[in-house]
């Protein structure tokens, strides 16, 4: 039931953004939209802690645990960036996201994964905390990027419509897309690590033709490839944003793919 | 300064006359509500004579200080800005108070063969409550919705409250009024489109440049020419941050001027590709006949591509920028006719708003209204209570008086009870005397208030 209200509370958060974005210019609203979201932050923060104390553990195995996990540490990104008031508007882009992994976990229902034993430690803890940062500072940088494109497009058409009021300025929103890129592809890295050391620790449980490292190893590629694109001499920023929505694509496209012809239960997110 | 002949004529001319020099009948000064504004703005006169009527911040005050006392004037506040000078008054019991003002404008005139009533306008009642609401939520303007004015009849306000009077020339009424205006102005703008967008193509330059760059602070801006509206968005631009401005003309004497004036740079235009890499926006008004910054000259500064934004302003007729360069990547041009349909889509959007405006401005005028006709009982429940009060002490005492031995907590205890007694008995005719006064009831329920408590009239305040 409280995931239930937790998808409710993001969603209603989303629809006061997109309120906010019909209102052009005009921020009325922006207060009540970030306190919804805090109320969801919250309330998903409740949610969490309660299946930790009645399954004896963390939401990170298990489909449906390990999207309302990555779900939230998208809200509590959002939430980070609310001070920065015209920042804090990517969450029009952001939201969307995490409403898709909220609502796939509930899908999938938020149950404990029944490999326990497998799934411990500390190591495997980080490595599953540190990608599921990665993951999200890729949504962000995606988000950012896609609102970029935007705005690129209504400044190039000099147009100032209702997206040239309420989306931030171009600068503001490469420099987000900047720093998602680079945590992510920092906490990418250590997740990979953390997941090498805990392969060592567990012998036999993955193999390198297992279709999540395949995954994990094309993300951290993907993460790389973009990271290059920023270094291009012509058209940097526009490039930039580019690369982190197609990557982003690329990433949770190919992780649907797998899904639908993997064997689920072998195949965590 | 206002001499003592105009004043005193004014003081001395028969109400009727007076009256005849203002507009409206002369019972809306009278009943209801007696606030007044009489002034002058780009509604009602060309700059020639708003100019001339103009009040310095001194002249200001030293003017308030006289219209103080004339027929009863005890509050007053001038609103002095480049587009109008305004002065407000209450209580304006009669027409003196207005042809005091009028008065004060004529002088400054120093012609007797230019009137200056003919270019003032005057509001009396609810009019001043609608007029200012509408000025502070910038419906009067020139440019409809621009938010400067919020600040300027802030500023009216402040300057009346720190004038050396007592009681202060910004007393309870006009302190209500302007503060209610100040609230009103915000509200129009945060829940009505009257300020959506920039209204003037220098404010529109500046908003898309921070719509690229975000701060200003730090960025670096190229002038090609020597033209008005560039150097007014160079300073708008300064304004935000904008720090290294270049400025290219066909000679460095040319150049020179403009680049002191802006402290920038000056440089010749052949020197262009040199500069170029340099900047973050060029802002070009010559006169030449054909292009100053052509392909070839920016292909020559950019070989492999811009790799950042790049924000050109053209406003020269003929254009100074060849058009194909809007189509480069990274290149955000525009011309004065972009930047003009801009502004004409800005100002179609706000003057939508208007409707939406005014009802916020309806729904305030009446809550002030109200808030005024509820000061009329005040005096009236003040002499209720006080008769009841005299009465409950006249009483006790004379209960007291035959029963010494009580003790003191006793004559504490029937103290307390009367008291209880007596503000339970008031409470309710209290209430419904205000309630029924703000509902409208007005005059004749205060009459009526009067008459059954023997109440004597007076005057009026908002303590």
């Amino acid at each position: 039931m409280i995931h239930i209200l937790t998808f409710a509370l993001y969603a209603l958060g989303f629809a006061l953004w997109l309120r906010l974005l019909a209102g052009g210019a005009r921020t009325k609203g922006a207060t009540l939209a970030s306190v919804v979201v805090g109320l969801a932050v919250g309330t998903h923060a409740i949610a969490l802690g309660r299946f930790w104390l009645q399954y004896g553990e963390l939401p990170l195995v298990g489909p449906g645990a390990a999207f309302s996990s990555l779900a939230f540490v998208g809200g509590v990104t959002l939430l980070l960036l609310i001070p920065a008031r015209q920042v804090a508007r990517v969450g029009v882009a952001l939201l969307p996201f995490i409403l898709i992994c909220q609502g796939t976990a509930l899908l999938l229902g938020v149950k404990p994964s029944g490999q326990v034993l497998a799934f411990q430690g500390v190591g495997f803890v980080l490595h599953v905390t540190f990608a599921f940062l990665g993951y999200q500072a890729l949504a962000l940088a995606a988000a950012a990027g896609s609102l970029y494109l935007i705005q690129h497009r209504e400044i190039k058409a000099k147009r100032m419509s209702r997206f040239f009021h309420f989306i931030p300025p171009l600068a503001t929103l490469d420099l987000l897309g900047k720093v998602g890129v680079w945590i992510g592809f920092v906490a990418l890295s250590l997740a990979l690590g953390f997941a090498w050391a805990w392969t060592l620790q567990n012998p036999g449980v993955l193999s390198l033709g297992d279709p999540k490292v395949i995954w994990a190893l094309l993300s951290w590629g993907v993460f790389a490839v973009v990271l290059l694109l920023r270094r291009g001499s012509s058209q940097r920023e526009y490039r930039s944003a580019q690369a982190s929505v197609v990557g982003f694509s690329v990433i949770f496209g190919s992780y649907l793919v797998l899904r639908l012809f993997v064997d689920g239960a072998r195949f965590l997110p | 300064m206002t001499t003592a002949r105009s004043l005193s004529a004014a003081l001395s001319a028969p109400a009727a006359s007076a009256a005849s020099a203002a507009s409206g009948p002369p019972s809306d000064l009278a009943a209801g509500l007696p606030l007044a504004v009489v002034g002058v703005s780009h509604r009602t006169a060309p700059v020639e004579i708003r100019e001339r009527l103009a009040f310095g911040a001194d002249e200001g005050n030293q003017a308030l200080l006289e219209l103080r006392g004339i027929a009863g004037v005890e509050e007053a506040i001038l609103l002095s800005t480049c587009n109008r000078t305004e002065f407000y008054l209450f209580p304006a019991l009669d027409r003196r108070g207005l042809a005091a003002a009028e008065a004060l404008f004529q002088d400054r005139i120093r012609d007797v063969s230019l009137p200056a009533a003919d270019y003032l306008f005057r509001r009396q009642g609810e009019g001043v409550v609608r007029h200012l609401f509408q000025v502070s939520s910038g419906l009067d303007s020139m440019v409809t919705g621009e938010a400067e004015i919020q600040g300027q009849v802030r500023d009216a306000y402040a300057r009346a409250l720190e004038l050396p009077a007592d009681p202060p020339m910004a007393g309870p009424v006009l302190h209500r009024l302007f503060q209610m205006a100040l609230s009103v102005g915000g509200q129009v703008r945060s829940e009505t489109a009257i300020g959506e967008g920039t209204a003037s193509v220098a404010s529109v330059a500046v908003e898309l440049a921070r719509k690229i760059f975000g701060s200003l602070r730090g960025k670096r801006v190229l002038v090609l020419g020597a033209g008005a509206t560039a150097e007014l968005m160079v300073e708008a631009l300064a304004r935000d941050g904008v720090r290294g401005v270049f400025v290219a003309n066909r000679t460095l004497e040319r150049a020179t001027p403009l680049a002191e004036r802006l402290h920038g740079h000056a440089l010749t235009i052949d020197r262009l590709a040199e500069a170029l890499p340099a900047v973050d926006i060029v802002l070009s008004s010559t006169s030449a006949p054909h292009p100053v910054l052509t392909t070839e000259i920016f292909r020559e500064a950019f070989p492999r591509g811009r790799r950042r934004p790049f924000l050109l302003i053209d406003v020269a007729v003929p254009r100074d920028i060849d058009p194909r360069l809007g189509e480069e990547p990274e290149v955000f041009l525009y011309n004065v006719d972009d930047l003009q349909k801009i502004v004409d889509e800005h100002v179609r959007i706000r003057a939508g708003a208007i409707p939406a405006a005014e009802a916020i401005i309806r729904e305030h005028a009446d809550a002030f209204r109200q808030w005024y006709s509820t000061l009329e009982v005040i005096p009236v429940i003040r002499t209720m209570r006080d008769q009841a009060e005299a009465y409950r002490q006249q009483e006790l005492e004379r209960l007291l008086r035959g029963m010494d031995h009580l003790t003191p907590e006793d004559r504490a205890r029937l103290e307390a009870f009367s008291k209880r007694l007596l503000n339970k008995v008031l409470h309710e005719p209290t209430t419904r005397l205000r309630q029924g006064v703000a509902d409208g009831g007005g005059t004749e329920l205060v009459e009526a208030a009067r008459f059954l408590y023997g109440a004597s009239e007076e005057p009026r305040n908002g303590d």
